[in-house]
């Protein structure tokens, strides 16, 4: 399934009366790769969690496909919706093939299609089905974990992928293969993604646009050029300058 | 006559008692596992019934054993002397360990894990069932170890109320101030506890080693 769109529009949410996201609006184009960026607690992950309603909105709205998410099922929505997480999340007493067809088995699949369905996985995110999928999750390096969760949050087709940190806790140099692999892979599967990180780098490698959250508000929405050229103020200069 | 004659003589009768004794802690313990595993599940649900829950067992295990299989003889229908009222206290003294060890084995699965399965679409049900019980489940099996262990020893005191098993030779050897029956009673009741734990956790290890259990 190719990309949809997400939309936000005005979206409030506060905790313990602590205001995180302050009507905050953004449009995700159909098929591209938008990061939100921004340093931690600044409310891009509470953006991502909007779209799957792991978080509600107290205000404002959410739209995915044109639709109102708080409209649907949260368990529906999600299981449309690829989702991967720093720390990655897999299950450590299943089996790296049964981690990569959960989504599958949720929904109902055949064991079979969901076997079949978990080889194809493994093999367009570098890995050998035949070599890792019979083993347990801790029997993989971290960056071969990374790319079992990039694996699971596409194997169900999903029309959208939100992507917290994904690659998080692997080492620079295996970071940036996976990187690289997965903004090609990105490109050809043309789905819709949401990626949060706070590694300005990273942002730059892998986005189309860039939105840059801070104090709970967008600063800036741009193409990496967009945002390099003319940063909007002097805290969307002074992250990309930190980095630099 | 040595000790080792005198058990010779009454072979038949120790390995009676010992059967009745290990059937006496079975009963207990799974009836105390049917309970306590889900009324624990129910509590990571349902916060608000872990304190009056958890409080309730714990009190039990505070009443000493004699006092417990006393206090139960004189309650109607689940009173009275024999094996019965036994079982029930045995099964009150399983819960807390059950208990206790169901809820920390489910509140210490990884939040990664339990956000990574909301966000992949699990109901409540799959999460619990797909993810929860299974990386709880060293923990609880645990819980259950020490449930079976304690639950030897506690059948020997519920000899007292008529339940029958090994506590019955004991308690005719202090009466009769007899050594050898005491410790005809005694000594198969602690290989029995020993057998139970080092069974379990074997069982235990193996179960970890199969599922993979530790956090990655």
């Amino acid at each position: 399934m190719k990309g949809v769109a997400i939309s936000f529009r005005e979206v409030t949410k506060s905790f313990d009366q602590k205001l995180v996201l302050d009507r905050v609006s953004l449009d995700v184009s159909p098929g591209e790769v938008l990061v939100l960026l921004g340093r931690s607690g600044c409310g891009k992950t509470t953006l991502l969690r909007l779209v799957n309603r792991l978080v509600d909105a107290d205000a404002g709205e959410v739209y995915v496909g044109g639709r109102e998410v708080a409209d649907w099922d949260p368990v529906e929505l999600r299981r449309g919706i690829g989702y991967a997480i720093q720390g990655v999340g897999l299950l450590p007493h299943l089996s790296v093939g049964e981690n990569v067809s959960l989504v599958p088995r949720l929904l109902g699949w055949n064991p079979e299609r969901r076997r079949d369905r978990a080889a194809d996985m493994l093999r367009l995110v570098g890995l050998d089905p035949r070599e890792h999928g019979d083993r347990r999750p801790d029997q993989l390096s971290g960056g071969q974990r990374q790319r079992v969760g990039v694996a699971r949050a596409l194997a169900a087709d999903p029309q959208a992928l939100l992507m917290d940190e994904p690659f998080g806790a692997v080492d620079p140099i295996g970071r940036r293969s996976l990187q690289e692999e997965f903004r090609a892979l990105s490109r050809e599967l043309g789905k819709t993604v949401l990626f949060v990180t706070h590694d300005v780098t990273e942002a730059f490698r892998l986005a189309d646009r860039i939105a840059v959250v801070a104090d709970g508000g967008i600063r800036q929405v741009g193409t990496p050029h967009e945002i390099s050229d003319a940063p909007a103020d002097a805290l969307v200069r002074g992250l990309i300058e930190g980095a630099a | 006559m040595s000790f080792l004659e005198f058990l010779a003589g009454r072979w038949s009768e120790i390995l009676g008692l010992t059967l009745e004794h290990v059937v006496l802690v079975v009963i207990s313990t799974v009836a105390g596992v049917l309970i306590a595993v889900p009324l624990g599940l129910a509590i990571t649900r349902i916060p608000a019934l872990g304190r009056p829950v958890l409080g309730f067992a714990g009190v039990i295990q505070t009443v000493p054993s004699l006092a417990l299989f006393g206090l139960l003889i004189p309650l109607p229908l689940i009173g009275g002397i024999g094996s019965r009222t036994a079982i029930i206290a045995l099964v009150l003294y399983a819960l807390l360990p059950i208990l206790r060890n169901t809820v920390t084995g489910v509140r210490q699965v990884d939040p990664a894990i339990l956000d990574a399965a909301n966000g992949m679409g699990m109901t409540d049900w799959q999460r619990l069932t797909l993810v929860e019980v299974p990386l709880a489940l060293p923990s609880i099996f645990s819980g259950i170890r020490i449930a079976t262990v304690v639950g030897v020893g506690l059948v020997t005191i519920a000899a007292a109320v008529g339940a029958g098993g090994l506590g019955s030779l004991i308690f005719r050897g202090l009466a009769m101030l007899d050594s050898r029956l005491l410790f005809a009673g005694a000594i198969p009741s602690a290989i029995l506890a020993l057998l139970a734990d080092g069974g379990l956790a074997m069982l235990e290890a193996r179960l970890v080693a199969s599922r993979g259990a530790s956090t990655s």
